[in-house]
């Protein structure tokens, strides 16, 4: 995973949300989308730690989450707690949802609306998910949120 | 019994109902809007008042107890019947321990969807996504079944979608609760005899169990009163405000209905409507609305209409109010996730009426509330309620099979026609008393179930038999899931030498798909058990009260399940072409076959496809080849199902429809050697593959002649007829024919390719157009484009020729 840190360091918090905001739209156009589930999270973290409307979504919730690439390239744990939202990179089955997928693509084309290709995933078995798939709905509406809102379509 | 002459009641418009044509207007021009009420009161009283010490029937009867209490009494129009399903004009109901979280992604796009999109604010999004989704996402049934049997290998194949589907991870619906216990006792005397009952019982454990079901029973009833008392004062407060005379009067005349009904036992024929709707809004609050059908409307309600009749109420008054019953029916919509929509999407309710036929005493039973609601059917032309009409020829009488068919013709679309005499035969078969199988009533689409004493659940599993076929030719393996092994192993196809070990490993991998069916449907119904019992449908179902025990226990009279069959006439089509050009003929390989299928039929490819196609040898065909196939296969699936015990001690039956899955699971399904391509959809129901069964009499032949008996949970076959041919005698007589061969049920559109794709180009010129998909019908708007398509390219028969057009 890049280092979201240094990526937003010496960034006001506006001007940090935006850098990520843009990073994650752009992974939106990539062709490949490899980047997408990097750019998802670290974006998701920081608007967690700096938005307190957002943060509102996993106020006393407690989720793991485990994303991993078919050709075992990615693998990562996405722990939210006590308010707080935790990325590793590791491999773990103790988790309440297991997300495998082909590529970023196939991944994208499953968790947003605005690409939403749900049948043509099913079809090409690029995504497959293993356990409590309403710790899945719950992610996908976070983030759906994040894409609607920095692409102007919040209702 | 008849005062109607004329039975079509052709003088009975919507012209002179207006009040029906307005609602009516208003129906289809009023957009669906989520409705947070429910998931808010269930998720409110399970923070706070629930004690999960209780046991599970104790907690549901005060659960349902606060839900109906705190149900806000709408009177949103002018319709006669008071009360709505939820606070909407039309809504959609979310069930949070069914599958309401599904929606959860899509809660801020779900009202600009381009497919069936649902009203909802930013207040009520905020309010699901903050408040009552999240104590949900580990006390679904899904996740209770999950949890308790350790993630098991049936639950994660249904999550691969293109096996089956297990439908108690939203409901336990598909039934018909016995509403003639409402209207000829009253909700106050079920709570009376069922607290007698239990203040007879000791202090054992099986008489606490039994006093804990009686106490719900009590609870939730007295909920549903309550809910009719707030209705009736919600009328009278409307009434003080109202200005109009005769609208004030009106809504006087509904306060004392509901100060009644369903308390008491009604006196008339709007009370006894009232009563029925008023305890259907207390079932949907219970169990999510998957065909809880109504059963035999007309004759429950007939001896208050033939009262009213005699105390001058004319039979257009009664279609009105039928009218107005038929549109409380249409009040709500079910949710569908996007997906959904793009796979299975289009079906309403499936609230099966069933009209018609004989009594238990095998006399006609059909009478004049019969023509009244097919009045009401034939001017209202709405998807809900599905009209199912019984026939039993030469009792029931030619001119009622005329008026049938008029309706149908007029309507393009209904009712459904069930012949009386395999449909009883059938549930005999099933242990079903001779009285109480002629008292059958049509479930969802046309599963056949004994009326109000039947727990059925004639839906809870959908199995795509093509996916047994995959893994027959594949040794175990799936296209879909590509290496893994989901299957048993058996030996590939390409190594097969002959057609009989085909057919065995198709029984193994059959065979293996109902093991693990079987369990899921059996595990989903445990968890309904610990979580979710249903008292006030229980209250309402013969046999519960009897024994002190909920109907997801086993206490109705009579217990099964229903299986529905996807995509039988591709797998006999498929079966029959490998044993007629694999092994018989030796036109190609196996090997070939599947590089065929494999390729999609392409390139070289094709020639064979010509060939598989052109050939004689098809389901609804004269083809003995392709009957011996579709017999050994229902047959095998009948014996290897009924062999299986529920989790209520009942056996599971099979059947032959397929609402809108036979597209979902084709869309997902790649080519099959019966020439099929990839993604198309499979033959819906019982029906022939369109254009390989081009003679209409061998068609209706062949599935004449099929073992109904083994076929208990009934099946739809899909006929399209050519309105500029299809005259009523014509129409009559080929009905008439096929139920004297045997046939069980059979169902008609009868509308033109061109029209069909004219609505499908412009929707807008078509709002109200509906059609018979597979059991049901839907509103061909609303259907997925590959149903669509399905619909439109579904044989379309001249009747004056009897060949395919």
């Amino acid at each position: 995973m890049f280092d979201i840190e240094k990526f937003i360091s010496g960034l006001s918090v506006d001007k940090a949300l935006d850098r990520l905001g843009e990073k994650f739209l752009k992974s939106l156009e990539d062709e490949t989308a490899e980047t997408f589930l990097e750019a998802l999270l670290a974006f998701m973290r920081i608007k967690f730690m700096l938005d307190p409307a957002y943060r509102k979504n996993i106020e006393g919730f407690r989720g793991r989450y485990q994303f991993r690439s078919r050709d075992g390239g990615v693998a990562v744990l996405v722990k939210f707690e006590d308010g707080d939202m935790k990325i590793r990179e590791k491999a773990s089955d103790d988790v309440n949802v297991i997300v495998s997928f082909k590529d970023g693509r196939a991944l994208m084309n499953f968790l947003l609306s605005a690409n939403r290709d749900i049948l043509k995933g099913l079809l090409n078995n690029e995504v497959v998910v293993t356990g409590n798939l309403n710790y899945m709905y719950k992610f996908g509406f976070m983030a759906n949120h994040l894409q609607l809102e920095l692409t102007g379509n919040l209702p | 019994m008849g005062t109607i002459d004329d039975l079509s009641l052709k003088d009975v418009t919507l012209d002179r109902l207006p009040r029906l044509k307005r609602l009516r207007e208003l129906h289809f021009a009023t957009r669906p809007e989520i409705c947070v009420e429910l998931p808010r009161n269930i998720t409110r009283y399970m923070r706070h008042p629930d004690n999960p010490a209780d046991s599970p029937e104790l907690r549901a009867g005060r659960l349902y107890k606060y839900v109906m209490e705190n149900k806000r009494p709408v009177i949103a129009d002018e319709n006669l019947l008071a009360g709505t399903t939820t606070a909407r004009t039309i809504g959609v109901v979310l069930y949070p321990d069914f599958m309401a979280l599904s929606i959860w992604p899509e809660l801020e796009t779900v009202s600009r969807r381009k497919k069936n999109p649902f009203g909802i604010t930013r207040a009520e999004i905020d309010e699901l996504n903050f408040d009552i989704f999240p104590y949900w996402p580990d006390r679904t049934i899904q996740e209770v079944a999950r949890k308790d049997n350790g993630n098991p290998l049936c639950q994660r194949i249904m999550e691969r979608i293109v096996f089956y589907i297990a439908t108690k991870v939203y409901c336990i619906s598909h039934t018909v609760p016995n509403y003639a216990m409402v209207v000829e006792r009253g909700l106050l005397d079920i709570i009376r005899e069922a607290r007698e009952r239990g203040l007879s019982l000791g202090g054992s454990k099986e008489d606490r169990a039994k006093k804990d079901f009686y106490q719900a029973v009590q609870l939730s009833l007295s909920g549903v009163i309550s809910y009719a008392a707030n209705l009736s004062r919600e009328a009278e407060r409307l009434a003080a405000k109202e200005v109009d005379t005769k609208r004030r009067q009106g809504l006087l005349e509904m306060a004392e209905v509901c100060k009644r009904v369903p308390a008491e036992r009604p006196r008339t024929f709007r009370e006894a409507l009232n009563a029925i709707w008023i305890c259907k809004i207390a079932l949907h609050q219970e169990n999510a609305n998957v065909a809880l059908s109504l059963g035999r409307l007309d004759q429950v309600l007939y001896p208050f209409y033939a009262e009213d009749i005699k105390r001058g109420m004319t039979p257009a008054e009664a279609v009105e109010l039928v009218g107005c019953f038929w549109l409380k029916i249409a009040d709500h919509v079910p949710l569908s996730p996007e997906t959904g929509e793009e796979l299975f999407g289009g079906s309403g309710s499936n609230q099966a009426v069933t009209l018609g036929g004989v009594d238990m005493k095998g006399e006609d039973a059909v009478n004049d509330l019969t023509y009244v609601m097919l009045k009401a059917t034939e001017l209202l032309r709405l998807r809900d309620p599905n009209v199912n009409a019984r026939y039993y020829p030469e009792v029931n009488k030619k001119e009622y099979l005329d008026r049938l068919c008029a309706v149908n013709i007029n309507t393009g679309a209904t009712p459904c026609f069930h012949n009386d005499v395999s449909a009883v035969e059938t549930l005999i078969g099933q242990g079903v008393s001779l009285e109480h199988a002629r008292d059958y009533s049509s479930v969802g689409c046309v599963e056949p179930s004994s009326s109000g004493r039947a727990y059925g659940h004639t839906g809870c599993i959908l199995m795509n038999l093509t996916s047994a076929l995959e893994m027959a030719l594949w040794g175990g393996k799936h296209r879909l899931t590509e290496d893994e092994e989901v299957g048993p192993k058996t030996k590939p196809a390409v190594d097969m030498t002959s057609f009989a070990e085909f057919k065995k490993a198709m029984e193994t991998q059959l065979g293996w798909l109902i093991n693990q069916v079987v369990t899921l449907n059996n595990n989903l119904g445990r968890a309904h058990q610990e979580i979710h019992p249903t008292p006030m449908l229980s209250a309402l179902m013969e046999g519960c009260i009897e024994k002190g025990k909920d109907v997801i226990y086993g206490g109705a009279t009579y217990n099964s399940s229903g299986a529905a069959m996807i995509g039988l006439a591709d797998v006999v089509d498929s079966v029959t072409a490998i044993q007629e050009f694999v092994f018989d003929k030796k036109k190609f390989t196996m090997a070939e076959m599947i590089s065929a299928i494999n390729a999609d039929w392409s390139g070289p490819y094709k020639r064979l496809q010509v060939m598989v196609k052109a050939s004689q040898e098809k389901f609804g065909t004269d083809s003995r080849m392709a009957r011996a196939n579709a017999d050994w296969l229902i047959g095998f699936l009948h014996d290897t199902f009924q062999s299986k015990e529920n989790y209520r001690g009942g056996r599971y039956t099979v059947g032959y429809w397929t609402m809108t899955n036979h597209a979902g699971f084709g869309a997902l399904t790649g080519a099959l050697p019966n020439g099929r391509m990839k993604s198309e959809p499979f033959a819906s129901g019982i029906t022939p593959v369109s254009g390989s069964a081009p003679v209409l009499t061998s068609c209706l032949n062949f599935v004449a002649r099929m073992d109904h008996t083994k076929i208990a949970d009934g099946h739809a076959l899909n006929l399209k007829y050519t309105p500029s041919t299809t005259t009523l005698p014509g129409f009559a007589n080929t009905i008439e024919a096929f139920f004297k061969m045997g046939g069980l049920q059979v169902q008609f559109n009868i509308i033109d390719r061109k029209t069909l794709e004219d609505a499908r180009k412009y929707p807008e010129k078509y709002p109200d157009l509906f059609v018979r998909v597979s059991g049901y019908t839907a509103y061909f708007r609303d259907l997925n484009p590959h149903m669509q398509q399905e619909i439109i390219t579904r044989a379309e028969y001249d009747l004056a020729t009897g060949t395919e057009i």
